[in-house]
C-alpha cells in the first residue's frame, strides 16, 4: 500500500479513537455532574422525599416549598428559555437528531448551556420531566462542539454526537450497550462500522467512568427467577399493545396541554411557572408526582406498596401533569416519566390481572418491568436500546425476553398509530420528515438552489418573438425565460410553440403564463417530486420578489438526487 | 443555655494534664468520673481496655452508670438538676440529635492523640468521625442470630428467612425501639440498601414496612436491655434475635453459647464519646475521652470484643482475643464478606426522624392492639 495512505488510515483511526475517548469521558462527567447537581438541588428544596422528612418538625415549610418551589422555578425557566435560548424553547433529542442528520447549523453552545441550566432548574425544582433528554441533549452538545475541529474525518460532525450522546446513555443508565445501540437507533440511524466503533468506545468510556470512577447505583435492581408459565407471553404481548394506547394517551395529552398553553397564556416565559403552581397543588395531595420519582419507581416493584385504586390515582395524575409540565415549557424528557408511568402501569396490569384471568402468574416484577419498556420504547422509539437496559439492569434472560414481547408489540401499534416516535413527531413538525426513512428527510434539508444554473437565455416583455427566436437558435436552447424591466419572471417562451408564429408578434402574446418554478426554499426533494411530467429544459427559479435567480437543469436535479443518496449510502456502509 | 467558647476546655485539659493531683477532693482522693455506658460483655471490654488504665495512669476513679440509648433520659438528667453523668458512650445518631439540642458540651479536636506513626487525628479516625460534641470510637452492628438448636436442619442464612416463619418457624425477639425494624422489612422484600431510607423517608415506605412486621407480629417478643438477646436465645424462648454482634460474640466464642449470626442485612452503627453540658468534671471528661482514643487502647478494646475500632491505626493492631486466642478479624462487622448487603445506619435521618419513627411505631404497636 502507498505509504500515504497507511499514514491517513493511522491517522484516522488514531484521531477517532482520542476523540470518542475524550468525548466519552467529558460526556460521561457532564452526566454525573448534571445528576448529582439536581440530586443537591432536590435536597436543598425540599423536593425529595428524604428532605422532606427530615424537615418533618417544619410542617409549614414543607407545604411551603411544596407549593413554590416548582412555580418558581418554572418562573426561572420561563426567563432563562425565552431570553438566553435562541430558540426559546428547551433544547432535546430531536435537536441531536437534526444536528448529527444534516449539515445545517446546530444550536449554539450559549444557547445549550442556557437550555441546560433550564433543564437542571426544571428538574432541580421538582417539575415532573424527565433528565434523559437534556443528558442526551447535553452529550449532543460537546459531540457538535468536537464536531467542528478541524481533524479532517468524515462525517466527523455525526459520529462526534453519536459518541456524545452514547456515553450520556451509558453513564445515566449504567448500561454501555443500551447507550451504544441507541446513539445508532434514535440519533444515527443507521449502523455503520464507522461509526459504530467509536461510538462503542465512546459508551465503553462512559460507562467505566461511571462505575470504576463514580460508582453510580443502578437504576432500578430487581431480583426475579423466571417466568413460570408460558401463558404468560400472551399477557406481556396485550400489556405491550395496553401501553401502546397510554403511549397514544400521553401524546395527545401532550398536544393538548402544547396548544391550551399557546392559546390561553399569552407571555411564554409565565407558562412554566403555572405549570409548577399546578404540581405543586397537586403534589400537597400525591407527592409522587413530584420530580424524577426514584421511590416511586422502586415501590412499583415492590409487591403490597400500592393498592389497586391509589395506583390508577397516581398514573393519572403523572400522566397529566409529566404532559402539562412538558407542554407547557419546562425543560426536561419525556423518557424518565415514560418509565415511570410505564412501570406504574404495568404494576397496574400485575395487579389486575389476577381478578380478569384467575390463573397463576410470576407475580408483579416482570409485568412492572414490561409497562416500563414498552411505554417507553413508544414514546422515544427505540425498543432495542430499551430491550437491552432491561438485560443490562437486571442480567436476567427471563425478564429480557418477556420485557422484549411487550416492547415488540407496542412498537408494532404505535408506529402505526403514533408514529415511530415523539422525537420524530417533533421533527416532522419543523418539516424533518423521517417517516419514510433518511433518504426524503435529508432530500428535504437540501435546497435545490445550491445546483442553481445562471446559464438560461431572457428575453424582455417588448422583445418580438422574431427576435426571441433568433437568440435561442444562437444559444442552442428551446426555453427563454421573459423578464421585465425589474427582472422579475413573467413566463417562458418554448421553441416548440413559436417556430411558425408571425416574427412582429410581441413575445407577451405567445407567452406561457403557468409553469413549474422554484423558489430559494424549494428542496431536493420537493423538486423531484414537481418534475413529474415536467416537459421543458430547465426549471426557473426566483427569489421572493419574483425576480429570476437563474435555472435549474432537469439533468441537475437528477444529479442532486443521486449525489445525495450516494453519500447517505456511502456513510452507512463505511468501515471503520 | 450559655455555651462555654471552644479554647477554654482544651487549656483546662492543659493544665490538668500538667498537675494532675490539683483535682477537686484532693483530700479524699479525686472524685471519681462517671461514664453511662451499656453494661454487659461491652462494659466489661471497656472496664479492661479503658477504665481501669486510666485510672492507674490518673488516679481518678471511674464510676459507671447504665445507659440504653436515646436522648430522653439525657434530658430527664438534666432537667434534675444534679448532673452526675459526664461521659457519655453514645450511638452516634443520639449524639448528633443531642448535640443539636443543646445537651452535649463541645470536644476540642485538639485533645486526640496522633496515631503511633505520627498521622494525624483527622487522618487517621474514619471519615465523619470528629465532630463538634462526639467523637465517634467504634462501629457496632446490630445482626440477626439464631439458636443453633431450633434449626437442626436447614439453618437461616438472611433477613428474608427472619419473616419466613413457615421454613423457620419459631419466636422472634426484637428491640422495642423503632430501630432496624423498618430497614430489615423493606430489606427482606429485596429493596437495595442504598435506597432504604429513600423509600423510609416516604409514607408509603413506612407502611410497607409496617405490614411486612405485620406478618411476624404474633412472634415477636420485645426486648430492652443488650443482654436480653443472648438469654432469650440460651433460654431457647426465641429462636432468632436481633441484638449487637459484639454480645453474640461473647456468648459464643467466651461462653460457648449454640448462637449463629447471619450478617446478612447487619445494621452497621457507631458509638461516640460525649460529654455531657454542665458537668462539673468536664476537663477530666476530656481527658478520659482523649486516653480512650489512643490507638493501643482502642485496639486493646477490639481484642476482647468484636467491634470495629474507628481509627485505622487501631484497627491495624487487631489480632487475637487476649484471653482465648481467637484471631478477632472474622467477627468483626467491618470484614469484607460481611459488607455485601450491610445497611449503614445513616444517622443522620436517624437524628432528624426520632418522633416520625416513635410515632410510626406507637401506632403500629397500638393497630396490633386493636385487632387482638
Amino acid at each position: 500500500m502507498d505509504r500515504k495512505i497507511v499514514a491517513q488510515v493511522v491517522y484516522q483511526i488514531s484521531a477517532v479513537t482520542v476523540v470518542a475517548i475524550l468525548l466519552g469521558g467529558i460526556a460521561s462527567l457532564a452526566a454525573i455532574g448534571f445528576v448529582e447537581a439536581v440530586h443537591y438541588l432536590n435536597g436543598k428544596l425540599l423536593i425529595s422525599p428524604y428532605a422532606r422528612v427530615l424537615a418533618e418538625d417544619q410542617h409549614l415549610l414543607v407545604v411551603a416549598a411544596t407549593l413554590l418551589v416548582p412555580a418558581t422555578g418554572g418562573l426561572i425557566v420561563g426567563l432563562v428559555v425565552h431570553f438566553l435560548v435562541r430558540q426559546k424553547r428547551g433544547l432535546a433529542p430531536p435537536d441531536a437528531i437534526l444536528a448529527a442528520q444534516t449539515s445545517g447549523p446546530a444550536p449554539g453552545f450559549p444557547s445549550g448551556v442556557a437550555s441546560t441550566l433550564a433543564a437542571l432548574v426544571s428538574l432541580g425544582s421538582g417539575a415532573s420531566v424527565g433528565q434523559y433528554g437534556p443528558l442526551v441533549y447535553l452529550g449532543a452538545m460537546f459531540g457538535s462542539l468536537v464536531g467542528r475541529l478541524k481533524l479532517n474525518l468524515r462525517h466527523q460532525r455525526s459520529i462526534a454526537i453519536a459518541c456524545g450522546v452514547a456515553a450520556a446513555i451509558s453513564t445515566a443508565f449504567n448500561a454501555p450497550i443500551a447507550g451504544l445501540v441507541f446513539a445508532h437507533e434514535v440519533i444515527l440511524r443507521h449502523y455503520s462500522l464507522r461509526a459504530f466503533a467509536p461510538v462503542t468506545v465512546a459508551a465503553a468510556t462512559g460507562y467505566i467512568v461511571a462505575n470504576v470512577i463514580f460508582d453510580r447505583p443502578a437504576l432500578f435492581l430487581v431480583s426475579f427467577n423466571e417466568v413460570a408459565h408460558t401463558y404468560e407471553y400472551v399477557f406481556f404481548a396485550l400489556e405491550g399493545v395496553l401501553c401502546a394506547g397510554m403511549a397514544w394517551v400521553f401524546m395527545r395529552l401532550l398536544k393538548v396541554s402544547t396548544s391550551t398553553a399557546e392559546r390561553y397564556i399569552h407571555w411564554p416565559w409565565a407558562r412554566p411557572a403555572i405549570a409548577g403552581l399546578m404540581v405543586g397543588v397537586v403534589a400537597l395531595w400525591i407527592p409522587e408526582v413530584l420530580g424524577i420519582g426514584q421511590e416511586t419507581l422502586r415501590f412499583a416493584t415492590i409487591e403490597g406498596a400500592f393498592g389497586i385504586g391509589e395506583l390508577g390515582l397516581i398514573i393519572i395524575a403523572k400522566l397529566v401533569l409529566t404532559a402539562v409540565c412538558v407542554g407547557f415549557g419546562f425543560v426536561g424528557g419525556v423518557f424518565s416519566p415514560a418509565l415511570l408511568i410505564g412501570i406504574l402501569f404495568g404494576a397496574f396490569y400485575g395487579l389486575v390481572l389476577p381478578y380478569l384471568l384467575p390463573v397463576p402468574h410470576s407475580g408483579l416484577v416482570v409485568y412492572a418491568i414490561c409497562g416500563m419498556m414498552a411505554l417507553a420504547s413508544s414514546v422515544i422509539g427505540a425498543p432495542l436500546t430499551t430491550i437491552l437496559i432491561v438485560f443490562e439492569l437486571t442480567r436476567s434472560y427471563d425478564l429480557t425476553i418477556a420485557a422484549m414481547v411487550s416492547v415488540v408489540f407496542a412498537n408494532l401499534i404505535s408506529y402505526r398509530v403514533i408514529g415511530r416516535s415523539l422525537f420524530d413527531l417533533q421533527l416532522r413538525s419543523w418539516g424533518f420528515d423521517l417517516s419514510l426513512g433518511r433518504d426524503k428527510a435529508i432530500l428535504q434539508t437540501h435546497p435545490i438552489r445550491d445546483f442553481l444554473s445562471t446559464e438560461y437565455t431572457a428575453a424582455s416583455d417588448r422583445d418580438t418573438v422574431g427576435e426571441v427566436r433568433q437568440r435561442l437558435v444562437d444559444d442552442h436552447r428551446s426555453e427563454a425565460m421573459v423578464l421585465d424591466h425589474n427582472g422579475r419572471l413573467l413566463g417562458v417562451i418554448r421553441l416548440q410553440c413559436i417556430v411558425n408564429s408571425e416574427a412582429p408578434l410581441p413575445v407577451m402574446e405567445a407567452i406561457i403564463p403557468s409553469f413549474t418554478i422554484f423558489d430559494e426554499q424549494t428542496s431536493v426533494w420537493q423538486s423531484m417530486e414537481s418534475l413529474r411530467g415536467f416537459l421543458g429544459e430547465a426549471v426557473p427559479l426566483v427569489n421572493e420578489y419574483g425576480q429570476l435567480l437563474g435555472v435549474v437543469a432537469e439533468e441537475a436535479v437528477i444529479r442532486a438526487y443521486l449525489e445525495i443518496v450516494h453519500d447517505l449510502r456511502e456513510e452507512e456502509n463505511e468501515a471503520a | 443555655m450559655k455555651r462555654p467558647s471552644w479554647v477554654v476546655p482544651s487549656w483546662m485539659v492543659a493544665c490538668v494534664l500538667l498537675t494532675p493531683a490539683m483535682s477537686r477532693g484532693q483530700d479524699n482522693g479525686p472524685e471519681p468520673l462517671t461514664v453511662a455506658t451499656w453494661g454487659g460483655a461491652y462494659e466489661e471490654s471497656q472496664r479492661r481496655a479503658y477504665f481501669a488504665p486510666f485510672t492507674e495512669a490518673t488516679g481518678i476513679p471511674i464510676k459507671t452508670v447504665h445507659y440504653d440509648g436515646g436522648i430522653t433520659v439525657l434530658q430527664e438528667h438534666l432537667a434534675s438538676g444534679e448532673v452526675e453523668w459526664d461521659v457519655i458512650d453514645m450511638i452516634q445518631s443520639d449524639a448528633s440529635a443531642a448535640c443539636d439540642a443543646g445537651l452535649l458540651a463541645p470536644i476540642d479536636p485538639g485533645i486526640l492523640a496522633p496515631a503511633p506513626d505520627g498521622t494525624p487525628a483527622q487522618e487517621d479516625f474514619m471519615q465523619g468521625a470528629i465532630n463538634r460534641c462526639f467523637i465517634t470510637q467504634i462501629v457496632f452492628s446490630t445482626v440477626i442470630a439464631f439458636d443453633d438448636r431450633a434449626f437442626p436442619g436447614v439453618k437461616p442464612d438472611s433477613v428474608e428467612d427472619f419473616f419466613d416463619l413457615q421454613t423457620f418457624p419459631g419466636k422472634r425477639a426484637l428491640r422495642k425501639a423503632p430501630v432496624g425494624l423498618a430497614e430489615w422489612a423493606l430489606l427482606s422484600l429485596s429493596v437495595p440498601q442504598e435506597q432504604l431510607y429513600d423509600l423510609l423517608s416516604t409514607r408509603r415506605g413506612l407502611d410497607l414496612a409496617a405490614r411486612r412486621l405485620d406478618e411476624i407480629r404474633d412472634s415477636i417478643i420485645w426486648w430492652t436491655r443488650g443482654v436480653e438477646p443472648v438469654e432469650l436465645l440460651t433460654s431457647g424462648r426465641a429462636a432468632m434475635a436481633t441484638g449487637y454482634n459484639g454480645r453474640f460474640f461473647h456468648a459464643r466464642v467466651m461462653e460457648g453459647a449454640p448462637i449463629s449470626v447471619i450478617w446478612d442485612g447487619q445494621l452497621i452503627g457507631f458509638n461516640s464519646w460525649t460529654i455531657l453540658r454542665g458537668t462539673d468534671q468536664a476537663e477530666q471528661a476530656a481527658r478520659f475521652i482523649a486516653f480512650a482514643t489512643r490507638a493501643e487502647n482502642m485496639a486493646a478494646q477490639a481484642s476482647l470484643i468484636s467491634y470495629g475500632p474507628a481509627r485505622k491505626s487501631a484497627q491495624q493492631r487487631v489480632g487475637l482475643h487476649t484471653d482465648v486466642g481467637v484471631p478477632m478479624m472474622p467477627y468483626m462487622p467491618t470484614a469484607a464478606a460481611h459488607m455485601e448487603r450491610a445497611v449503614i445506619r445513616d444517622h443522620r435521618w436517624y437524628s432528624q426522624t426520632g418522633e416520625l419513627r416513635e410515632q410510626w411505631f406507637r401506632e403500629w404497636l397500638g393497630a396490633g392492639q386493636t385487632s387482638e
